[in-house]
């Protein structure tokens, strides 16, 4: 294709420059036959080619056969030689151009000087592609003729731009005199054609002469002589590493390789030995490999020199646009070939296709039907915001003072009250707060100096029956106890105090002698019944002698004494299941030597009563039985209110001492047998308010700190340790009382099951007494 | 690794980094021979090696041990801990005061007693007691007495010999347990106790010196309950007591100047007494009344004291948590001091005007009772692990205390060797004396529960005779260390 568009150019120029046309004549004559069948070509392929073209073609064709063939191959340095070009170059052109492009001329016809037209190009912008890009501007673009043509004129050719190249002024003689004189290196009298300099050769240049004439390989750094370096010496050594003659082996066939021979041989024509078995096609990757992807998870990162970043997806393409351009879009034949290809072969996934516009897209339809809807559903979602429940266990735990903050109250054994033999059973801190009476197992009831532990009195009420309970009368002016052993009460003044006291208090025991001999003796038929009342007697004279005052003689075991806040009542419960119910509790009348018994019938359900107080401030009577606590209104012979802690068997209870002036209701501790500390608030149910079970035993002891002035309780168990409890109660109906366990008091040793069997605190102090199995009683603070 | 070599570095300096102290002592006896200047010791140094130098310093044959004094405090770290401590720069000349340290004292004697001995006091040279007497006591003529729970007064000499006892009740003696006693002078003794009087005694001694006489002269009624405590003004022949009852009571010892006694609390009113006691003793003491009764504690009164330099002056404690002070010439309340705790017992340390408080709580607490204080307790001194119920001053510090406590020791207490936690000043004891009987039995370290049988109920502390304790143990014991004392 391409001499035959050669040689076209070159008919044009013959037509367009006349005055030339004899120098360029001679090469349309070897381009003859290739005219020819272009030309058969043009017309086969190309219905749209020009007939004025034909013409010139028919024309160059006919009149220049004879031109030499010189310069057929030589590319048109002349502008104007160009100007044909284009429009010759039409008919070669692809098929797929199309018929609009011919029309957009790229010159303008223009008259010249003669009349004749002219064609005027446009100037040509050399593309990056193009390599004319780095021609060098200053070369001379006459072609290969000989630079004499140029002699009679001034210049010498042109540049690419069409500027002369003027002749560079030669040396004056003498100059060219002395030049010849003095060779510069590399001088070759030569003149450059191209620049018309007088040439001279570069250092390299002469090297390569040099070698070339030397017959020495031209190539730069090799050199022909270097030493021999023998791998393989051929010098024989005198003495071998071994003298032994060459074995025969060397020479003979190995008869065990022709015997493995012939069994492939034989196997290979029994078909056993596949000799090239086409390898097995390894598709599935090997499971011991492993293979990372190290822009799996590609985050962004400051550019530095050890991160290599992913590389980048190529822009997708005009091929894949909606509207690509038409030179992307596949021909019918193309798109047969893509149809009918294997997918895997295809080398694109699709077809480009065309749509006038993006409405026109398929997937336009829903477009905006979708948009709407996913605007409608944002629109229209719940805004919510649904937080997870993310709870601290330890923030659900009630907030509990530090104990440290809660001091003070007991915590270490100060005093240790040795003397009693076998248990002690019961004691109490008197009113003042210096004395300790205690009563136990050995029949005993003994007084001791509360701080250093000095027994200062000790009465022998009985041989055989324990000590069960002693109780100070809660009173400052006299000092009374009470005393019960088995089935007496009795009543002491221990002759410890001062005599002022004493005498009050013997005063205050005789004072009722007085009034039991006035009240009208019981007829005979009275003082058989059963529930009569007994009438208190003098004690023996040895009793007498020791501080003893008065004897209650109840007939029934005396379990549990409790005074009245002003020390003239106090209530005596006999919780014996053989007793008599209607005998079973009994108030005592101080001033008068007066018994009495309240209740007339067993109380309903929950057993024989086993303890009872007076409230501390109201005219009220607590009586617990083993399930239920009953208040009684002693003033208007009431059942107040019934509490159920319900514990299995309650041992002992014990009443706020304030609560009920200070919170408007009553908060009761209860102990139980089946190890249970309960804590009500008669305000808030007939349930307990809290349990508390922290003890391995039962309880045995439940006692608040009296006059609350430290919001202590404590219990006593029989595992041998006592508790001590912050409980305090605000004058604040709403707010619950505040329970802290403190302390646990270990110390007392279980005896025979049993541990602490009793305990009290002090009035005024932080301080906690306890009675244990172990025959000791404890002073803790 | 530079690091370390930094590190190594600095221990080497500070091995070898030293300071200029300057050494002084107020104590004539060891004071360096002439104004020694500063020297310049190596910081690592502990009390132990200051004190090796000085007695090197002393050229003194037989090595005393020292404590050093910087600032007031004890010095009871390396200076260089000291100085870091205390932000002091090495630089410096730290001005260091050194005295004669504590030696462990050392048990001397036990005296055994039929019951729990509550009280005892000296009659030396020293005491207070002596201090007034025409006649002065003899070196090795010390007496000490002893009062018991089983009522009885014993006077001892030295060498563990009963000189003389007091009378038996029906003799005109204490009906019950003996609290407190004390010397008037070298031949009068007060004593009070559970049967709520108080009772002044003349104390005469045979000339061989090996038995005496305790006669009654004097029985003081006043009290409704038992009496605990007795302080004895011997210049001034006043008496105060502190009783269970919840009053102070102001005595004489002089008969002249004591009021009728209050006829309802005399022992024969009693309907019962009659019958049980038999009041018809041969010697009948007179028997007068107090010189007033202060009341204004609200729960037992534990102790009560005169002011060490000022007679007209009193201090008490109770177990209502308070300490008060009484003008004891109007009988009237001055000031009233209350504390966390119920307070048992109570000292004086007039150079520093502190009042030491034992509590209930287990520690010492020093309370400033002048009205200036803007502190009720400027120290606690921590350690012991039950009540302390006596105290007692060194004789010859002013810095010293010895405390018996239920827990069956003896504690003594230098109010300088302290040290800044959260509670405030806080001191730790120099010594403990524990019970010899305890040792004896075999169970020396043992702690008892409670201080069962090892309780101390009685101080001490005499220049001459030493650390005298009484106790639970049925004995008096003393303790005695050579130079025990450090006398700043």
């Amino acid at each position: 294709m391409n001499p035959s568009k050669v040689s076209k150019k070159r008919k044009a120029v013959t037509r367009d420059v006349e005055e030339d046309a004899g120098v360029f004549s001679g090469e349309e004559l070897t381009a003859e036959g290739l005219d020819l069948s272009d030309n058969a070509n043009d017309l086969s392929s190309d219905e749209d080619s020009d007939s004025e073209v034909e013409l010139v073609d028919e024309f160059s064709d006919e009149e220049e056969d004879d031109e030499e063939e010189l310069d057929s191959d030589e590319i048109p340095s002349d502008g104007e030689d160009l100007k044909k070009a284009p429009e010759l170059d039409m008919p070669t052109m692809d098929k797929e151009e199309t018929s609009d492009e011919e029309e957009e001329l790229n010159y303008r016809i223009e008259k010249d000087a003669n009349g004749n037209d002219r064609f005027i190009y446009d100037e040509i912008n050399p593309d990056d592609n193009s390599d004319l890009s780095d021609v060098d501007e200053e070369a001379n673009t006459i072609g290969n003729i000989p630079l004499s043509f140029y002699d009679q004129y001034p210049h010498i050719g042109y540049d690419i731009n069409g500027k002369k190249i003027m002749r560079p002024a030669k040396g004056e003689a003498l100059d060219s005199l002395l030049d010849s004189i003095e060779v510069p290196k590399g001088w070759t009298g030569l003149t450059d054609p191209d620049t018309g300099k007088p040439l001279e050769l570069s250092q390299d240049e002469l090297e390569l002469l040099r070698r070339v004439q030397m017959n020495e390989i031209t190539a730069d750094g090799y050199d022909q002589y270097e030493p021999l370096l023998e791998w393989f010496t051929n010098k024989k050594e005198v003495m071998p590493l071994s003298a032994a003659p060459e074995p025969k082996r060397r020479f003979v066939p190995s008869k065990h390789e022709a015997k493995r021979v012939m069994k492939i041989a034989k196997a290979i024509k029994q078909g056993r030995i596949l000799p090239y078995k086409p390898p097995a096609e390894r598709e599935e990757v090997d499971e011991n490999v492993m293979s990372y992807d190290i822009w799996a998870d590609e985050a962004e990162r400051p550019d530095h020199i050890m991160n290599v970043p992913a590389p980048k997806l190529p822009p997708p393409g005009y091929e894949e646009s909606y509207h690509p351009p038409p030179e992307y879009l596949p021909d019918n034949k193309e798109r047969k070939a893509w149809e009918e290809a294997d997918p895997e072969d295809r080398e694109q996934e699709y077809l480009p296709q065309d749509f006038g516009s993006l409405r026109k897209v398929p997937g336009f339809e829903n477009f905006v039907k979708e948009k709407f809807e996913r605007c409608l559903d944002l629109y229209l979602a719940p805004r919510v915001r649904r937080s997870k429940l993310n709870i601290d266990p330890e923030s659900l735990l009630p907030k509990l003072p530090s104990p440290e903050e809660l001091k003070p109250f007991p915590t270490a054994c100060a005093t240790l009250f040795r003397g009693h033999k076998g248990r002690v059973r019961s004691l109490a801190v008197d009113p003042s707060g210096v004395w300790l009476a205690t009563g136990g197992d050995d029949g005993t009831a003994r007084v001791w100096e509360l701080l250093t532990g000095r027994q200062l009195w000790s009465v022998k009420l009985s041989e055989d029956e324990a000590v069960n309970v002693v109780r100070w009368r809660p009173t400052k002016d006299a000092v009374v106890l009470a005393i019960a052993t088995g089935d007496d009460v009795y009543l002491a003044v221990p002759p410890i105090v001062d005599p002022e006291v004493e005498k009050a208090s013997l005063e205050l025991l005789d004072a009722g002698w007085g009034f039991a001999a006035t009240r009208p003796a019981p007829n005979a038929a009275e003082a058989n019944k059963k529930n009569n009342p007994p009438t208190w007697i003098r004690p023996s004279p040895a009793l007498a002698d020791a501080g003893v005052c008065a004897v209650i003689p109840l007939r029934y075991m005396v379990k549990s004494i409790s005074w009245h806040r002003r020390g003239d009542y106090f209530v005596t419960v006999c919780p014996g299941s053989s007793t008599p119910a209607s005998v079973a509790i009994a108030i005592h009348t101080l001033s008068k030597h007066l018994t009495q018994y309240p209740f007339r019938r067993r109380l309903k359900g929950g057993g024989p009563p086993q303890t009872a107080h007076f409230h501390p401030s109201k005219p009220i009577l607590f009586v617990a039985n083993q399930r239920t606590i009953r208040a009684y209104d002693l003033s208007r012979q009431l059942l107040v209110k019934i509490i159920q802690p319900g514990a299995r068997w309650i041992s002992s209870f014990d009443i706020h001492p304030t609560s009920s002036t200070a919170a408007g209701g009553d908060n009761l501790i209860v102990g139980s047998y089946d190890r249970r500390l309960l804590w009500h608030d008669l305000e808030l149910s007939q349930r307990p308010y809290k349990t508390l079970r922290y003890h391995r035993k039962a309880i045995r002891s439940v006692r608040f700190h009296p006059g609350g002035r430290y919001p202590l309780f404590a219990d006593a168990s029989d595992d041998g340790s006592l508790q001590i409890f912050h409980g305090s109660v605000t004058g604040d109906m709403l707010s619950n009382a505040s329970i802290v366990p403190l302390k646990v008091l270990k110390g007392h040793k279980v005896t025979g099951e049993l541990g602490v069997l009793d305990l009290d605190w002090h009035p005024k102090e932080p301080w906690c007494v306890s009675a244990g199995a172990d025959g000791t009683c404890r002073l803790w603070m | 690794m530079n690091g370390d070599h930094e590190m190594s570095g600095d221990a080497s300096q500070a091995a070898q980094r030293q300071v200029r102290v300057q050494l002084t002592s107020k104590q004539e006896d060891v004071a360096l021979p002439e104004n020694t200047g500063p020297i310049l010791v190596p910081t690592g140094l502990r009390r132990y090696a200051l004190s090796t130098l000085v007695n090197n310093l002393l050229g003194s044959e037989k090595p005393i041990p020292f404590e050093f004094l910087v600032n007031g405090a004890f010095l009871r770290t390396s200076i260089d801990e000291y100085l870091t401590a205390n932000g002091i720069s090495a630089e410096t000349t730290l001005e260091i005061e050194y005295v004669r340290a504590l030696i462990p004292p050392l048990h001397i004697a036990s005296f055994e007693h039929d019951d729990w001995v509550s009280s005892v006091d000296v009659l030396s040279a020293t005491s207070p007691a002596a201090s007034k007497a025409s006649a002065t006591v003899s070196p090795g003529q010390e007496r000490i007495l002893s009062g018991s729970y089983d009522g009885l007064l014993r006077v001892w000499n030295m060498s563990s010999q009963v000189v003389a006892t007091s009378p038996a009740p029906a003799d005109g003696g204490h009906t019950a347990s003996i609290k407190a006693a004390k010397f008037i002078s070298p031949n009068a003794i007060a004593s009070t106790g559970l049967d709520r009087t108080v009772r002044v005694w003349k104390y005469a001694e045979h000339a061989d010196g090996f038995s005496g006489t305790i006669t009654p002269q004097l029985e003081l009624y006043g009290h409704k309950s038992a009496v605990n405590s007795l302080a004895v003004h011997a210049p001034s022949n006043r008496m105060l007591t502190g009783s269970a009852d919840h009053s102070v009571g102001f005595w004489s010892t002089k008969k002249g100047d004591a009021p009728a006694a209050p006829e309802n609390l005399l022992p024969s009113v009693a309907s019962r007494s009659a019958k049980r006691r038999k009041v018809g003793s041969s010697v009948s003491a007179p028997q007068r009344g107090p010189l007033s009764l202060m009341s204004a504690h609200t729960a037992p009164v534990s102790a009560a004291i005169f002011d060490a330099t000022d007679a007209t002056v009193g201090y008490s404690t109770s177990w209502d948590h308070s300490l008060r002070t009484w003008d004891l010439v109007t009988g009237s309340l001055v000031d009233t001091r209350s504390t966390a705790h119920a307070l048992l017992s109570l000292e004086h340390l007039p150079e520093h005007h502190l009042l030491a408080a034992g509590t209930s709580a287990r520690h010492i607490t020093l309370i400033d009772p002048r009205a200036s204080a803007t502190t009720i307790a400027a120290m606690t001194l921590r350690g012991h692990t039950n009540a302390v119920v006596s105290l007692a001053r060194d004789p010859q510090s002013a810095y010293g205390l010895i405390s018996g406590s239920h827990d069956g020791t003896c504690r003594i207490w230098d109010i300088r060797a302290t040290k800044t936690d959260k509670d405030g000043v806080v001191g730790e004891s120099v010594y403990s004396i524990g019970r010899k009987s305890q040792e004896e039995a075999g169970r020396g370290e043992a702690k008892r529960v409670g201080g069962e049988g090892v309780k101390v109920f009685g101080v001490c502390w005499d220049a001459a005779v030493g650390i005298v304790s009484a106790g639970e143990d049925k004995r008096i014991q003393i303790n005695r260390g050579e130079g025990v004392l450090s006398s700043v």
